[in-house]
């Protein structure tokens, strides 16, 4: 993948990773205070606002485990986001879909009982990300905002190139409508 | 005007398409200002995309990770022997009975672990986090209230009518589905903040959707 740069010095990076593979807690929260923010954010938009922080949480665990894997051929940056990315597919595989169906559900409820326009109300741009469906939202996400290639998000999410397209197409449809400005 | 490539038009906006499709689409573009206007649309979301920032999290997630270190050290295949370790199970009607003795062992933790085809079981392991205590036992919490509220909405179910029922029932049906599948996650991955957070919000919408049903009857009463 490409990916979007890092704001963190990768020479820190290596030198942190090779510490917190050893046990250092202080090196490992150095890296975590470098990156929690691209994390989080990740974390946020291919999940939402409520899971966000557990997500996270998982992400760096799961990365402390892994840190002796690390060779520092590749940015730490790409390899802990690629990590965090992992982490956050495999628990949406077994619990987002069902989240996915569960919203709306809810909102089968909601509409019984609540007026047209507060439904309707305006969403900013990246609010309007996480309301996507599952799929759209995932490949939209991989794609356009973490710059990964229609082959590698196939790879990643199990399906083909081809839906990959399509979800992307639908998704940046649906966002046309959260622009901003005064339409 | 047959706008056959407008389906089209991110894979031309990504230069994903081969020549001869690309000059379809750009003859199709002279000639259809819709298309034009979609395109122009298509490359304002991706520039946004692009400017979306990172924010840190509300609050510091650090201290929550720091205790979980200790525990995660171990190689994930260790996990089972693990939770095998110093287990004590109980039941979620006992539990909900023994609430306040639960909430006593703050220097241990729970997980919850769930049989395939038996009721949830709650173990309660001393070398685990504090932090995974209060997340099963507010599961378990939720459970008793999910009963109690269910029971109570038999009772009274026959005052609603039949459409609203319907929708109800179908959207107990999704939590419910949802909740299993949590559970069956959780078999997996027990130690996974995620998971258990997320089985909380989806037993939580569980009692809210059945409390707004009670309210229903209430009001239809
Ligand atoms: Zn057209």
């Amino acid at each position: 993948m490409t990916g979007r740069p890092s704001a963190a010095a990768a020479p820190d990076d290596l030198a942190d990773a090779r510490l917190g593979a050893a046990g250092d807690r202080e090196a490992f929260e150095r890296l975590y205070r470098r990156h929690v923010a691209r994390i989080h954010s990740l974390a946020r938009r291919m999940l939402g606002e409520e899971e966000a922080d557990d997500a996270t949480q998982d992400a760096f665990i799961r990365a402390w485990e892994k840190l002796g894997t690390f060779r520092g051929d590749a940015a730490f940056g790409t390899w802990l986001h690629r990590l965090a990315i992992n982490v956050m597919l495999a628990a949406r595989t077994a619990a987002a879909r069902s989240q996915q169906r569960l919203v709306q559900g809810d909102h089968v409820v909601e509409r019984a009982g609540r007026p047209k326009a507060d439904l309707e109300a305006r969403m900013d741009f990246e609010s309007a990300i996480a309301t996507l469906p599952a799929g759209a939202r995932e490949v939209f996400m991989l794609h356009d905002v973490e710059g990964f290639k229609h082959r590698e998000i196939a790879a990643l999410l199990g399906v083909t190139a081809g839906t990959s397209k399509a979800q992307l197409h639908r998704a940046r449809m649906a966002l046309r409508a959260y622009l901003g400005g005064d339409d | 005007m047959k706008h056959q490539w407008t389906d089209r038009l991110s894979e031309y906006l990504d230069d994903e398409l081969d020549a001869a499709d690309r000059s379809a689409v750009e003859a199709h573009l002279r000639e259809c200002e819709q298309c034009r206007s979609d395109l122009g649309q298509l490359e304002a979301v991706v520039a946004r995309a692009r400017e979306l920032t990172d924010r840190l999290p509300a609050v510091d997630l650090w201290p929550a990770i720091v205790r979980r270190l200790g525990t995660a050290v171990e190689p994930v295949t260790d996990l089972t022997q693990r939770r095998a370790r110093r287990r004590i199970a109980f039941s979620v009607p006992q539990l909900a009975a023994a609430g306040v003795a639960l909430m006593l062992l703050s220097a241990g933790a729970v997980w919850l672990t769930v049989a395939r085809n038996g009721p949830p079981v709650v173990a309660v392991d001393s070398a685990a986090p504090v932090a995974a205590l209060t997340v099963s036992a507010e599961l378990a919490a939720y459970d008793a209230t999910i009963a109690e509220l269910g029971a109570a909405l038999r009772l009274d179910g026959d005052r609603l009518d039949t459409a609203t029922v319907r929708v109800l029932e179908e959207n107990l049906a999704i939590i419910d589905r949802a909740i299993a599948e949590a559970r069956t996650a959780l078999e997996q991955d027990p130690a996974s903040r995620y998971l258990n957070g997320h089985l909380g919000r989806t037993l939580r919408r569980k009692v809210d959707l059945l409390q707004r049903a009670a309210t229903l009857v209430t009001a239809a009463s």
